[in-house]
């Protein structure tokens, strides 16, 4: 019995090692890129591109993983959450994935054209969406819904940097129309690294759902108490 | 314990005396009623004899006196079993003997006896029957009964005494075993109390049992086992101190993880690492603790092949520290309970000195290889007949002169660091006046400073004390350092000299300039060699990227030390510690 209780849990933990790893794949990848994109390391991008194999290799092993313990040991109450969410949570990482990917290929084009501004914004966007996933599996680890909160209201943050970016390229595109292919290349990678915001945020829903059974998905996080689910 | 052995002892006494009791009831007490039943079949057999020696019709006068003296009932019965007399009841009431055993009995051996049960008196009655002859033929039977009332009193006294008795042993055997259980578990209880505490870590001591039989030897027994367990205890505990030591004051980290990947212990070092920017790491997995990639990929590969892995990675949620990672397991007492040990080295400084060494050699390479080329490349054209073109050839050699001037100049300052870190520069400290010093550079930057309409002010008080310094490296110090305040400020800036003591045995010489500035992160590298914050610009200005490293070193040299702040746009102040002469 304890034999196999102690299986389950590895297997738990096995989820919970791959879906980490992936995050910090997501991480590094996102690093990399905006690395590349500022010290015009092209071969960083590159990289990235060919790393995103990993973390949809990593993608389709924790959902067999998830599904063959839910057929398996037919887990109830919290475990049959966090197996939910890891589910959810891995998709978010994966498409995480993808869009570095997007800003890497958008960022090896702007390497071969000359620099349109300083690129103060967009390492700054990057920063806050690394901390967003870090923090997000952190709240995963520690069941910290406080932090899991903390991390759903930053996706704020970046909104306003990513619409501050796009009036300022949009400035740049009016005054001189040889800007606007480099204005749209940057914009792209603006919204990509704002919608991985989104999802991080997204996984820090998931993991308020999983400590307390609430969903929070479609409740704004501005709207709610400071410390919700602690109540459970 | 007591208890549980107390009554094993009485429970054994119990047994025992009851079957002795159940022996001697039913042997003694058969014995005694056969015995007392015997005796009375004879005492009436003698007294039918006594009574048959009269004749029938005295005996049938004298009935009821026979009967009284011999304390029985006398029968009289004749050959046909017929009742003549009795001395108990009416005759003719009674019925036909002839079948009787005792009278059956007679009958045939001449004396009969029989025991059996009388409705009458409620008693077990003994008949015993004579047959009465006259002239050779049976004529009747005589017959005496007595009840065995005393028979029964006997056994029954006798039975009582043995009940009596039995109760009397059984209670002086309860104190009996009462006694010995006590007297036998007490060394036990002491066993049990001294292994009790022994369990517990309290009191050592041995155990006293004085007794030569098994329990003494019991007791010197488990004596042996605690002195081995004791110095076995002992040297687990000095081998687990040693090793916790060493775990504690390696310098390298290390992180031992339990057979569920688990942190299980972290040194101090490693809490020195990695400080506490992943908070605690205790009871977690590696990855949960440091989302770090190629640790994981390390671990995994140990876990698949199971040989000692080695990894560079590197930590640091802020500042990156890179770390080798060694992975090798503990074997476990049991299997499935292996533990992994990671220890970390920390080979941050030994990259970046690496990193720096690299950096010097592309720096000199290049620093070197640049004048070089335009050199050749003039000579080559000067071969090709530009020699011939005087004023071209003029200017040729005047570029030549120049570009072998700064590698002069290059391997000059290159010579001199060297020098002062192999420590073969001699200074010669003295005591020198600042304005003096100040005055001579002054002069000698003076055109360069008016060429680019830069002004000057200088502000050295008249009352600043004498310093310690070997005066041509200081002079070369104030070049330097001037040489690039007015090489970074754009036209009609501002270069400014104040010097001021600053109470603790030194004067600061602080140089300020409204140039370009240096971003603050790279304020800390410009003490290195060949560091350019903008490279293509400062070298187009004539440097060698060693000014201020000379200037660093010169400084240390006289027990000084320079500073640099800067803002990026604004300018840059170089303060220069110079300490106090104390002639």
């Amino acid at each position: 019995m304890k034999r196999t209780s102690t299986h389950y849990e590895m297997e738990l933990q096995g989820i919970k090692k791959n879906l980490l790893f992936a995050g910090a794949l997501a991480e590094k990848a996102i690093q990399d890129v905006v690395t590349s994109l500022v010290d015009k390391k092209s071969d960083l991008a590159r990289k990235v591109i060919d790393g995103d194999a990993e973390i949809d290799k990593l993608d389709t092993e924790i959902e067999d993983q998830c599904i063959r313990l839910l057929a398996l040991r037919q887990p109830i109450a919290k475990d049959l959450r966090f197996i939910t969410t890891a589910i959810k949570i891995n998709g978010h990482l994966e498409r995480i994935g993808d869009m570095a990917v997007n800003i890497a290929e958008k960022v090896l084009e702007l390497n071969e054209l000359p620099q349109l501004k300083p690129y103060i914004d967009l390492p700054r966007m990057a920063d806050i969406a690394r901390e967003m996933i870090r923090g997000s599996l952190d709240a995963l680890v520690n069941e910290d819904t406080e932090l899991a909160n903390r991390i759903r209201r930053m996706d704020e943050v970046i909104d306003k940097l990513n619409e501050q970016i796009f009036r300022e390229l949009l400035t740049f595109m009016m005054e001189d129309t040889r800007t606007v292919h480099r204005a749209l290349l940057i914009m792209q990678i603006s919204k990509n690294l704002e919608r991985i915001s989104d999802h991080a945020k997204g996984i820090s829903d998931m993991v308020v759902y999983m400590v307390t059974g609430e969903s929070v998905r479609h409740q704004w996080p501005g709207d709610m108490p400071e410390n919700n689910g602690k109540k459970r | 314990m007591k208890t549980r052995l107390f009554y094993k002892i009485f429970g054994t006494y119990l047994v025992i005396l009851a079957l002795a009791m159940a022996v001697m009831h039913f042997f003694v007490g058969q014995q005694i009623k056969s015995g007392l039943e015997a005796q009375i079949e004879r005492e009436l057999l003698t007294h039918a004899k006594i009574i048959d020696l009269g004749t029938r019709s005295e005996i049938e006068s004298r009935l009821f006196q026979l009967a009284r003296i011999t304390q029985s009932r006398v029968t009289l019965i004749d050959d046909n079993g017929r009742v003549l007399a009795d001395s108990d009841e009416e005759a003719f009431k009674m019925g036909d003997h002839i079948h009787r055993p005792e009278i059956e009995e007679a009958k045939v051996r001449g004396t009969g006896r029989s025991i059996r049960y009388s409705d009458t008196l409620g008693e077990q009655m003994m008949y015993v029957a004579l047959t009465v002859r006259e002239r050779g033929g049976i004529t009747g039977y005589l017959r005496l009964a007595r009840p065995l009332v005393e028979v029964r009193k006997i056994t029954e006294a006798f039975n009582r005494i043995l009940i009596n008795s039995f109760l009397l042993i059984v209670i002086s055997s309860l104190f009996i075993a009462f006694l010995f259980s006590y007297k036998l578990s007490s060394p036990i209880r002491e066993m049990e109390q001294f292994t009790d505490r022994l369990r517990r870590g309290e009191g050592p001591g041995t155990l006293i049992i004085e007794s030569s039989d098994e329990m003494g030897q019991l007791a010197k027994n488990i004596n042996y086992l605690v002195e081995e367990l004791r110095s076995q205890v002992k040297s687990a505990n000095e081998e687990k101190g040693k090793v916790e030591a060493a775990f504690a004051s390696a310098i390298e980290g290390v992180i031992i993880l339990n057979s569920l990947d688990r942190v299980e212990s972290v040194n101090r070092s490693m809490k020195g690492l990695i400080g506490d920017q992943y908070g605690d790491i205790l009871k977690k997995t590696p990855i949960e603790a440091f989302r770090n990639i190629d640790l994981q990929k390390a671990l995994d590969r140990f876990k698949a092949t199971g040989k000692p892995v080695s990894e560079e990675i590197v930590l640091g949620t802020g500042t990156p520290i890179i770390l080798d990672v060694n992975i090798t397991s503990i074997p476990g007492v049991t299997a499935g309970e292996e533990k992994i040990m990671l220890v970390f080295h920390d080979v941050t400084r030994l990259k970046k000195l690496e990193q720096v060494r690299v950096d010097f050699v592309a720096n000199v390479t290049h620093e070197i290889k640049t004048p070089l080329t335009s050199i050749l490349g003039y000579i080559e054209t000067l071969e090709a007949g530009a020699i011939d073109d005087k004023e071209t050839a003029g200017k040729f050699l005047q570029t030549i002169s120049r570009h072998a001037q700064r590698l002069n100049r290059l391997l000059e300052d290159l010579l001199t660091l060297s020098s002062i870190e192999l420590g073969e520069m001699k200074f010669q400290f003295e005591s020198v006046a600042l304005g003096g010093v100040m005055e001579g550079v002054l002069n000698f930057m003076e055109l360069k400073a008016r060429e680019k309409k830069l002004s000057v002010e200088k502000k050295i008080p008249e009352t600043l004390p004498l310093l310690r310094a070997d005066r041509d490296r200081m002079t070369q110090v104030f070049l330097n350092v001037l040489d690039n305040a007015v090489k970074f400020t754009p036209e009609g800036g501002t270069v400014r000299i104040e010097a001021s003591e600053t109470g603790q045995d030194e004067v600061v010489v602080r140089i300020t300039d409204t140039g370009i500035g240096v971003p603050r992160d790279e304020v800390d590298r410009l003490g290195e060699r060949f560091y350019r914050v903008d490279k293509t610009r400062s070298r187009e200005l004539g440097g060698t990227g060693l000014g201020l490293s000379i200037v660093k070193h010169f400084m240390l040299a006289h027990r000084g030390r320079m500073e640099i702040e800067s803002q990026l746009g604004r300018g840059t102040a170089v303060s220069l510690y110079f300490p106090i002469w104390r002639g």
